[in-house]
Parts: C-alpha cells; sequence; structure tokens
C-alpha cells in the first residue's frame, strides 16, 4: 500500500520528477558507458596477451629469463611436457626455442627476440596467424628455398620492408574512401615517389595540402601508400651454442599487424627445425615450454599446480609475466566502484533537493495523515521509497540506454585514430568495442538504491519532525 | 533597494534550497579541481623527467636527424655558433652531444644501447646529471647484512620487496621502506654502513671511462670498475668498438632511457665513433621554460642557424609520450564533464522548482507594477550567486589540498610502489599548482548557469500575470 502511494506521489509533479529521473539517467548512462570503454581496452589487452604474445603458463629454465643465454634450455623437456599436460585445465602445450639476436636488412639492423616455434601446434594455439595483413603473404604456408620468417608491421617499417608509395592505386583507393578530388589531385604530382618511413610521406604532402585537408585526410593517406616490398629478405645474426656467431638469410613470408608496438618491433618467428639447426641445439630441446587453459580464470590455481609439480623450473603466468596487466584487471572493479560514486554523490545532491521541495510543499498533507493516524515509521518509509523510486527509474533507464548504445558501438566500433601512436606503444588498441560484464549492472543498482536511500534520509527526518497541529495550518 | 541586494535577499529566503544547490556546484568544483591538479601535476612532472634527464627543452640539431638519427646525420659545431647561439636573451647553455646505437657486451651479456657522448662539465649544468648518480643500492649481501642486523621487523620485510633496488638520495630509501624521520636517524646510520655505493662521474672530457644507467647495469651484471665493450657503426660506414671502464651507475626516472643509456665523454665518443668535431644533437637550456617562452625562443634562434641545422622543442622531441599524455588528458576531462553535466541537471531542477514556486510571487511583482526585465534580472542575479558560491567554497577548499599535494606529494608505498615502478611510472602523484586550469571551472559554471537564466528569463516575459496571479 504505502509503496503504491510512494510510487503515485512521485508522479503528481512531473516536471520536477523527470529532470531528476533525467539526471540519473545521464549519469548512470555516462558513467556505465565510459566504463564499457575502457574495460573493452583492457579486454583486448588482455586477450592479446594470451592469445597472440604470451599464453597463459610460460616454463623457463631458472636462468634463462636473467641472461637469455642459449644453453640455458630445459634440460628434462618431457617431462615439464607431461607435467604440463597431465594439469587438469590445460588444453594445449608447445615448446619454443628462444633466441636474442639482431635482425638487419641492407638499410638497417635492429635487435629482435626470435622465437622458433612449431608452426602447426602455434597455428591451434595462437590466434596471431590471424592478424596478418592481407596481401603481405601466408603464415608458414608457401613452401620456399629459404627460410621463412614472420615479422610485425612495426619492425617491417623499422628494416624499411614496408614503405610508402603513392601509385595509382593507393590514388584509387583514396577516392574510395570518398577522398576529395581536390586532394587527390594534388597528391598526384607525388606519384612514383617512395618515403622509408610515414613522418617522410607527411613532410612531402604537407607542402601541397592545406592544414586542414591533411589533419582530415592523414590516415587515409597514409594507409593508401603503404607498399610492402614482397619477398624481402633480412639477415638474422647471433649466438650459437658454442658462442660463435652464426646467422641466416630469412625470406619474410608475412607480416602481421597488432596493437602492441613493443610486441611488433621485438618478436620474430621462425620454423624451430631451422633455428636449432643453426644455433647448434640438440634435437628435443626447447628454452620455454608454454601451456594453454580452458578459460583466464584457471590461472591462478594452474600456476601454482604447475609450480609444485616443477620446482626446479620458473613457472610463471601472463598476469605475472606483465604485472601491469593484472594490476589493471584486479582493480578494475575498484576503479568502477569510485567512478560510479563520485557520479551518483553528485546524483545525491539533485535528489534531496527535489525530495525536500516534495516534502516542504506537502507539509499540511503530511501534518493531516499524521493527524488521522498515520504513523511516523510509515512517513518515513513513504518518503524514502519516493526517493528510491526517483533514482531507481532513472538508473534502469540509464541502464537501458548504455545497454543499447554498447550494443550498437560494440558492433561498429569506436575509433580513436588520434591516439592510435600513443596508445599502440602500451600495447592498447586505439579501436574500442565497448561491452561490460553483467556484474557492472548489478554492482550499479546497488549503489544506485543506496544513493536513493541516503538521500532521503534529510528530507524523510524533516518529515517525521513535523507537528502534526501546526503542519495542518501551514498554507 | 538595489538590486542585487534584493536578490542576495531573496537567496535567503529559502535557505536549504540556496545552500543545496550551491553545495552541488561546490562538489564538482572542488571535485574536478583536485582531480584536474593531481592529474595535470603527473603529467608535469612526466615531462619535466624526461626533459630535465635526457632530452632538454630546446635541441639543435641537423634536420634530416630527427626522422633519421644516425650518426651520419650530424653536424659541425664549434665556439663561433655556440656564441652566437647564446646571444639570444632567453638562451642559458648550450651542450654538443654525440648521440648513437651500439651493442653493449660485457661477460656474456649483449644490449643494444644508446651510446651518448658528453661534456661532463656542460651536461651537469644543464641536466643536473650528477645528482642522478646511485647513493644506495639494495643489492641480495646487502639485504642479507641488514636483515642480521639491528633494524625493525617492518623494515625487514619491506627490504624484501625492495630487493635490488637503487636510490640516488636516503630520502627516497627511507620513505620506501616507511621509516619515519625520527626513526631514520638510528636506523638510516645502519643502512648506510651496509648499502652505501661508491660512485663517481665523469670528470675530464676524454677519459676512456663510461656511466651507465642503473637499469642496464643490473641488464649486463655490472659493476663499478667491470668493462664494457661497444661495438657499433661509426661515421660514414666505419667500423666502431672500444672498451670503457664503468666509472658510475645512474638512475633516471625515465626507465626506458635508464635500460639503454651509456656516457661516455665527449671526445671519446668523437674518437669511438671517428667523428671528430661533430654532434648530432645539442641541448639549449633556457633561462625561462615556460611554454611560451620556449616555443618564441625556438622561433628565434632559427633565425641565426642556417640551412641544414633545425631547432626542435620537447614536444617534438617526445611526440609519442605528448600523444599518451593527451590521450589520458582527454580521458579525464570527459570524467568532468560527466560530473558537470549531472550537476547541471541539479541546477535546472532548482530553477525549474523555484519558479514554479514562486509563480504567484512573480504575478503579484508584475501586476503591482515590476518591469519584467527588472524582475528577470533579479532572478539571474539569484542564480549567478548560488553559482559563485559554489565556485568560490570549492575553489578556496581545494586550494590547501592542492598546496598540500604540490609540497607533500601523494606517495605510493610498498608493493604498490614497486608495481608502479615496474610498469615504467614514478610511484609519485604531485598536485599542479593553481594555473588557467581554476578559471576553466568557473567558465563551465557560467555556462551552465547562463543556460539556466535563458530558461527563466523566458519563462518570465513569457508569464501571463492573470494566470500567475491564480497559481
Amino acid at each position: 500500500m504505502i509503496t503504491a502511494i510512494s510510487w503515485k506521489n512521485v508522479w503528481r509533479n512531473k516536471t520536477r520528477s523527470l529532470i531528476v529521473i533525467a539526471a540519473v539517467t545521464v549519469g548512470v548512462f555516462a558513467g556505465v558507458f565510459s566504463m564499457a570503454a575502457i574495460n573493452s581496452s583492457v579486454l583486448q589487452r588482455i586477450d592479446a596477451a594470451v592469445n597472440e604474445e604470451l599464453s597463459h603458463i610460460q616454463v623457463n629454465n631458472k636462468d634463462f629469463r636473467s641472461s637469455t643465454d642459449v644453453r640455458n634450455v630445459i634440460t628434462d623437456y618431457p617431462h615439464v611436457i607431461s607435467a604440463l599436460e597431465s594439469t587438469p585445465g590445460v588444453t594445449n602445450v608447445t615448446g619454443r626455442i628462444i633466441i636474442r639476436g639482431i635482425a638487419s636488412t641492407a638499410a638497417k639492423s635492429t635487435g629482435v627476440e626470435i622465437s622458433g616455434i612449431d608452426v602447426n601446434k602455434e597455428r591451434e594455439m595462437f590466434k596471431l596467424y590471424e592478424r596478418l595483413i592481407p596481401g603481405t603473404g601466408s603464415y608458414f604456408e608457401e613452401e620456399t628455398r629459404y627460410n621463412s620468417v614472420f615479422i610485425g608491421e612495426k619492425l617491417a617499417k623499422e628494416l624499411n620492408i614496408i614503405r610508402y608509395i603513392i601509385t595509382d592505386e593507393s590514388l584509387e583507393y583514396l577516392a574510395e574512401e570518398k577522398v576529395s578530388s581536390a586532394v587527390i589531385s594534388k597528391l598526384e604530382t607525388l606519384k612514383g615517389q617512395r618515403y622509408t618511413s610515414d613522418k617522410k610521406l607527411v613532410k612531402a604532402y604537407e607542402k601541397l595540402l592545406d592544414p586542414s585537408e591533411a589533419e582530415k585526410y592523414w590516415w587515409q593517406i597514409k594507409e593508401a601508400a603503404w607498399s610492402y616490398r614482397e619477398g624481402s629478405k633480412l639477415i638474422l645474426t647471433f649466438l650459437d651454442t658454442d658462442n660463435n656467431q652464426t646467422g641466416a638469410a630469412f625470406r619474410v613470408c608475412g607480416i602481421f599487424r597488432t596493437n602492441n608496438d613493443m610486441f611488433e618491433e621485438l618478436a620474430v618467428f621462425v620454423p624451430e627445425d631451422e633455428l636449432r639447426l643453426l644455433a647448434g641445439m640438440e634435437e628435443g630441446t626447447y628454452h620455454r615450454a608454454i601451456a594453454r587453459l580452458e578459460n583466464d580464470d584457471l590461472t591462478k590455481s594452474v600456476t601454482r599446480e604447475v609450480e609444485s609439480k616443477l620446482p626446479d623450473y620458473e613457472v610463471m603466468n601472463w598476469k605475472e609475466i606483465q604485472p601491469d596487466l593484472a594490476m589493471i584487471t584486479d582493480f578494475m572493479g575498484q576503479i568502477y566502484a569510485i567512478f560510479m560514486v563520485i557520479i551518483l554523490a553528485a546524483l545525491a545532491f539533485g535528489i534531496v533537493n527535489t525530495m525536500l521541495m516534495a516534502v516542504l510543499e506537502r507539509t499540511r498533507e503530511l501534518g493531516m495523515l499524521m493527524a488521522i493516524g498515520m504513523n511516523r515509521r510509515k512517513i518515513f518509509v513513504m518518503i524514502m521509497l519516493e526517493s528510491i523510486f526517483l533514482s531507481i527509474v532513472g538508473g534502469f533507464a540509464g541502464m537501458a540506454v548504455s545497454e543499447v548504445v554498447i550494443a550498437v558501438t560494440g558492433k561498429t566500433g569506436i575509433n580513436l585514430v588520434k591516439y592510435s601512436e600513443g596508445m599502440e606503444a602500451m600495447g592498447y588498441s586505439a579501436h574500442l568495442y565497448p561491452t561490460i560484464d553483467i556484474q557492472f549492472f548489478i554492482t550499479t543498482t546497488i549503489l544506485i538504491v543506496i544513493t536513493g536511500i541516503i538521500s532521503s534520509i534529510y528530507p524523510a527526518r524533516k518529515a517525521l519532525k513535523l507537528n502534526p497541529i501546526e503542519a495542518i495550518r501551514t498554507e | 533597494m538595489k538590486d542585487y541586494q534584493l536578490a542576495w535577499k531573496n537567496l535567503w529566503r529559502n535557505r536549504r534550497r540556496t545552500l543545496i544547490t550551491a553545495a552541488s556546484v561546490f562538489f564538482a568544483v572542488f571535485f574536478a579541481l583536485v582531480m584536474r591538479s593531481f592529474q595535470l601535476g603527473v603529467y608535469d612532472r612526466m615531462f619535466k623527467n624526461v626533459i630535465e634527464s635526457y632530452s632538454g627543452y630546446l635541441q639543435l640539431q641537423h634536420e634530416d636527424y630527427f626522422d633519421d638519427p644516425i650518426i651520419d646525420n650530424s653536424f659541425e659545431i664549434d665556439q663561433v655558433l655556440i656564441n652566437d647561439l647564446k646571444e639570444d636573451q632567453n638562451v642559458k647553455d648550450v651542450v654538443p652531444r654525440l648521440e648513437s646505437f651500439a651493442l653493449a657486451a660485457s661477460g656474456n651479456h649483449t644490449q643494444g644501447v644508446i651510446v651518448m657522448g658528453i661534456d661532463p662539465e656542460g651536461e651537469d649544468r644543464v641536466l643536473n646529471i650528477r645528482n642522478r648518480l646511485v647513493r644506495y643500492k639494495l643489492k641480495d649481501e646487502v639485504i642479507d647484512k641488514l636483515i642480521n642486523d639491528t633494524i625493525p621487523e617492518r623494515t625487514k620485510k619491506l627490504l624484501d620487496i625492495f630487493r635490488n633496488e637503487a636510490y640516488t638520495n636516503a630520502e627516497r630509501m627511507m620513505q620506501d621502506l616507511d621509516i619515519s624521520e625520527e626513526d631514520s636517524a638510528s636506523i638510516l646510520p645502519v643502512i648506510r654502513r651496509h648499502a652505501s655505493f661508491p660512485n663517481n662521474f665523469l670528470t675530464s672530457d676524454n677519459e676512456e671511462a663510461a656511466v651507465i644507467g642503473e637499469g642496464l647495469s643490473d641488464y649486463l651484471n655490472t659493476d663499478i670498475g667491470d668493462t664494457i665493450v661497444l661495438i657499433g657503426q661509426g661515421y660514414h660506414g666505419t667500423s666502431a668498438a672500444g672498451k670503457y671502464v664503468i666509472k658510475g651507475i645512474v638512475k633516471l626516472s625515465t626507465p626506458d632511457v635508464d635500460n639503454v643509456i651509456v656516457y661516455l665523454p665527449l671526445e671519446t665518443a668523437r674518437y669511438l665513433y671517428a667523428a671528430p668535431g661533430m654532434s648530432t644533437t645539442a641541448v639549449i637550456s633556457l633561462n625561462s621554460n615556460d611554454d611560451d617562452d620556449i616555443l618564441q625562443t625556438g622561433i628565434r634562434l632559427k633565425d641565426r642557424i642556417s640551412d641544414p641545422l633545425t631547432i626542435k622543442t620537447w614536444q617534438e622531441l617526445n611526440a609519442l609520450l605528448v600523444n599518451q599524455m593527451d590521450a589520458d588528458n582527454k580521458s579525464g576531462m570527459i570524467m568532468i564533464a560527466i560530473l558537470y553535466l549531472v550537476i547541471a541537471f541539479g541546477v535546472f531542477g532548482t530553477v525549474l522548482m523555484m519558479m514554479a514556486e514562486r509563480k504567484r510571487e512573480f504575478g503579484m511583482l508584475v501586476s503591482i507594477g515590476m518591469q519584467k526585465h527588472k524582475l528577470a534580472k533579479i532572478v539571474s542575479l539569484e542564480m549567478l550567486f548560488i553559482g559563485f558560491l559554489g565556485v568560490v567554497a570549492g575553489s578556496i577548499v581545494s586550494l590547501p589540498v592542492v598546496f598540500y599535494g604540490n609540497i607533500h606529494p601523494l606517495r605510493f608505498t610498498g608493493e604498490f610502489a614497486r608495481m608502479y615502478e615496474d610498469y615504467g611510472f614514478e610511484p609519485i602523484m604531485p598536485t599542479m599548482l593553481p594555473d588557467s586550469y581554476y578559471i576553466w571551472q568557473t567558465v563551465v559554471v557560467l555556462i551552465i548557469l547562463i543556460i539556466a537564466i535563458t530558461f527563466s528569463t523566458r519563462k518570465i516575459f513569457k508569464m501571463n500575470v492573470i494566470n500567475a496571479l491564480r497559481a
């Protein structure tokens, strides 16, 4: 009965209630949506870390990480593999040879981490092959005379394997991308020129285009001029097991593009047999065993179990290898709660004000109710419920709106191209696909109800303090 | 009675409402200010760290060096050019450097490094590099000794977390180990006895010695007195190789640099790279480091130099960091925008209620001859008063927090600090002293008020006096 009365009371002054509800809607929407955007970038980062870079669990020789010496191999590889495979939750296991070396082309050289991999096994375990840039070859599918190497886009740029050239095709691409024809005709004068870096390309077209045009189309122009020198080769040099310098020419079989510059710059993949031969390593030896789990939640428990089985090895999971990632995932819930509490605290001011109005303008009515025998507890509950209704209606509306917007943007994506450079340097994608866990909605609902209760206390107390005799007499 | 007096009196007719509305504005302003202050303070410190330990505010470079940082894009620098640049009123000093890549090896460890040939004295004048020499290091054996000595249990636990950490001053170490000033008198001598780190900086222009970053020394597993071998490519394709005794270890606050830096005396580096008299960059230190002054000085200096040379500002030199901070800055601004949006709704709600409640009063006033524009003015003044009450209160209350945070920055301790450092950030959050961001809060509140005032003014002018009187 009280509930029904409260609900009706909310709608007695529609405009006033709607303003508060709208405020709550906007606040909750903004909070949930921005959290969904941040959440998506963290999830993408974790997904990339687990599915492309690290996998769930890595086992190394205890000295390997501190010195990366080629001789620090896993001495008893079959034992390690069986220990991993026999642990419940582990779905897939493989080994890697890991050698630090230098990659060079005629133009430049740079330090890399060469991973010798079992191509078929890695294909099952990692999704890196999906990151192949179309048109740059394949993930070790072609048979060639040369050894093959799979490298990142950033490294390819560094080594001048990727350059920027404006060709007829790139001008066509620009036309398709709806770049204005004035810009295209200006760019035509640059046809056939080669630029070894995107900065040089920018410098060249900056002289031709208006600053506003350059600002607007820089991304499209960069994409259009992107050019890959097919069949490029690079030399990998490193120290073998006898500490002698060794190396060989490798043909680039494909180039991958991720959102992590550090990874793209450093990681180089070659089939394990070729690398083992070059490094002079014994058959069946590896530097690292890698395991994949059924899901991310098992990480901690499986790590502990594997650790107890392999006390002579260094067992690390992705959270330990990248503590920053663990920190962000572990604190995500808290960050969200703080964020939401601040927004709701701001909303509480509006609710208090409105409820206070509602109580004061109904002084006479409340006095009357008391006079005819409604007890004070019921009045208190009635006012508190009104306040909760205001916040809940707004809260649910806000969550509904954010659910819709998240669903839409989750499909289309939000592109923060302007910040891609900075974000990708830290390993985060600038293309966000907002998504949010159901847990967030539960937390939000609880917080909203609490806000409603807290902001009703002051107005409800005011109502309780009314003296029925005096209250009835007020105009 | 003057209009503003009337407005002020009106405010206190409904004291509670006025205070709650002003309080909501206060809350938003206070929160926005404190948040902005920390955010801007952290950026400021990050930029200062990288500028003051590595890039400098302005650099003189060969124009191709920026896109293609190889030693072939170097230039000859002489005293005439330096003196010419120094004639500018804002230029304090010009210190040439020779910077290039090399492979550094020590024992079985190899690492790609940045070799920086510096004029030891000049570099110290400009970037105060001597202050960054490691003074204490908590090596494994040091910790073992300390644990057996007389120190509190709590400190022993923290020592384990900060294993292998290096410090350039005792204060920072005391903070990490959570030792209060009173306790430090008894504990510091013990730590000093075991953890002190003998360290020297380069003294002459041509000695065969190197000073390396702390991160690099860890990676190469080297200590003072060890030798490192540098192999790289010299000027115009010559091969460069040399061995140097490590004389000192510095800890730079930017880990990206700390992990790869090798300082050599300038002439030694020139000899190594077979580039006599050449420099790749010259750091220009300024009297005023104000953003605008830096820009103006850069423009003026460009007139003094001739073609292959160019001047780069710290923003250009650290473009990536600027981009990252910019992205982070935008996210902070969105958060504040949300806060203000919510507060704006609260203000509109109040205005709406006030208008409804005082409909009859307004009708009465107009019917006895008050001009509508005068009435609108009084109501507008009321709102401005409420808004400014909030802004002023928010700004005043935020000041102690901001000033305190600037002198005693928020500092993470224990495990959290270690985690932060591993991520490449200093575990310190200073605030930024009041600046233009204070004015921006006022502007935002003013915009909200203007929208509310437009609404109330329209309402008053459209008011039908007869209907209003009957309300």
